[in-house]
């Protein structure tokens, strides 16, 4: 199978400093990939690379086609448009003809169909992020990108989430990367995980997407230890 | 998923709803018939300071006589036209320098010094270059209005959450779609505090500019009363301004609730 994207040898410089060397991995399509790793990694400066939001500074980032894929991002806090209702905060970005109808299709596939004429400031944390996610989806995204998503949510609403989008990515046969540092939200959501440490993938694992609580557990204690293990070490 | 449902907003009682909207009216109703009791108990001298039932009785013959109406119309005429020509170009300048860094490079520096002149202090500039006529007082008032339009657009604009502007750029906006539908929605409740200053500024520029150089306004029928020692018109001319003023503070706060309406609604939270 063709990858959907491919980084190869990847390096990211801000001034002196090397923010990311050396990477490499593909994503290919209908996958679910997740970028794990300490805070200061690297993480979302290669969420960041594939968004199209900063230039590499060494390597190649390659699509398929040739043509970089239709990418959207779900950012960890919202991002949302206080001024716009729900309706309006999914569609704003929308040109087509059918931009109404396919909004209320959207609000409704994340469950907020009811509350398509309220403002952000009056739905809560979760809401508002499914809010997000319903405007990514709007785009019909080749590539969906989510950069901590579920962060700044409460630990049952969180969960409720990460089934929530593991759901609506499957439906839609959605090609996802979640950036996180929760393993255990990767080993749950994720096809594979990709570890990220100091500016570099150094390891992948399979992901426990369809297993048993205890699957999901052993798969992020490896991940865990290869975070941890000190710098030099073989992986 | 639909796992949260639209809770009721509570229902203010009828009578709550009255003694909310009477609440403000109290003090100004308890100071006038303080005064007229004061005025009423020989307290005060009423050569001096009339009663605001002798100033009522004035406003009517003012009014009868057609001079309250037509130097009303006239301060109104010019508060009007200043506000719109300062506005927008405060606005405009605001918009230019906000937006576009070669602007700000070019007059930023400017605005700033010109800024610090009070511009009250222009008046015997004014005055000499435009007389005493309309053009003299609409300046004055322009320029007094400007400033704050100008400033509060600028930083409106400037401190547009840089986030958001990023989000935009992803889903694929145009740089007329982030303006239209990020940057300016974001900056307007920043633009309309500056338009509720510089309704305020508006005001006391007109009242200042009328007293000084004029012969119609409010400020003029003052000034003139004054010199008789017609002390009910120049109360009454106080008390016009007073209105006005609150007139302004209206118009803003409904602007506001029309334009910012996402800012109050957050009862239905679910």
């Amino acid at each position: 199978m063709t990858p959907l994207i491919t980084l190869d040898r990847i390096g990211k410089q801000y001034g002196a400093n090397t923010a990311l060397h050396d990477v490499n991995f593909s994503i290919y399509p209908g996958e679910f990939v997740a970028l794990v790793g300490m805070s200061g990694g690297g993480k979302s400066t290669i969420l960041r690379l594939i968004a199209g939001l900063e230039a590499a500074s060494a390597g190649n980032l390659s699509y398929a086609g040739g043509q970089a894929p239709v990418t959207r991002v779900m950012f960890q806090n919202d991002r949302l448009l206080p001024w716009m209702t729900a309706i309006q905060n999914v569609s704003f970005h929308a040109r087509d003809a059918d931009t109404q109808s396919r909004a209320k299709q959207t609000l409704a596939a994340v469950g907020l169909a009811a509350f398509a004429n309220q403002y952000p400031n009056q739905l809560s944390g979760g809401q508002k992020q499914r809010l997000a996610l319903a405007r990514a989806l709007m785009a019909q995204p080749e590539l969906l990108l989510l950069d901590e998503p579920l962060g700044a949510l409460d630990a049952l609403t969180r969960r409720n989430m990460q089934d929530f989008i593991r759901q609506i990515v499957a439906e839609q046969h959605l090609t996802t990367l979640l950036i996180t540092h929760d393993v255990e939200e990767a080993a749950r959501m994720a096809d594979r995980i990709i570890v990220i440490k100091n500016g570099s993938n150094v390891y992948e694992a399979t992901g426990a997407k369809d297993g048993t609580a205890a699957q999901v557990a052993t798969v992020a204690q490896d991940v865990l230890q290869v975070i941890l293990q000190p710098s030099g070490q073989a992986v | 998923m639909e796992n949260a449902t639209v809770l009721p907003q509570s229902k203010q009682q009828p009578h709550q709803l009255n003694w909310h909207r009477l609440l403000p009216w109290l003090i100004p109703v308890a100071l006038v018939g303080a005064w007229q009791f004061a005025v009423s108990a020989g307290w005060l001298d009423q050569q001096l300071i009339p009663s605001p039932l002798a100033v009522v009785q004035d406003g009517v013959a003012l009014w009868q006589t057609g001079e309250l109406p037509k130097n009303i119309a006239i301060s109104l005429f010019r508060a009007t036209v200043g506000f719109a020509i300062g506005g927008s170009i405060g606005f405009v300048l605001g918009l230019l320098n906000g937006l576009s860094k070669v602007a700000r490079g070019l007059t930023d520096t400017t605005i700033q010094m010109l800024r610090n002149i009070p511009h009250l202090s222009l008046i015997p500039l004014v005055i000499i270059m435009l007389g005493i006529g309309e053009s003299a007082k609409i300046s004055l008032v322009s320029v007094g209005v400007m400033f704050p339009i100008y400033i509060n657009t600028y930083s409106g604009i400037r401190n547009i959450d840089p986030e958001l502007l990023e989000m935009g750029r992803t889903y694929g906006l145009t740089r007329r779609q982030l303006f239209s539908k990020i940057v300016f929605p974001g900056a307007l409740p920043t633009i309309l505090v500056g338009v509720r200053y510089a309704l305020g500024v508006m005001w006391t520029t007109l009242i200042v500019a009328e007293t000084i150089s004029s012969n119609s306004g409010i400020g003029y029928m003052a000034s003139n009363a004054q010199e008789f020692m017609d002390m009910a018109t120049v109360l009454l001319c106080i008390v016009i301004y007073a209105l006005l003023g609150k007139l302004s503070d209206i118009i803003a706060k409904t602007l506001e609730s029309l334009c910012l309406d996402w800012q109050t609604k957050g009862g239905a939270r679910a």
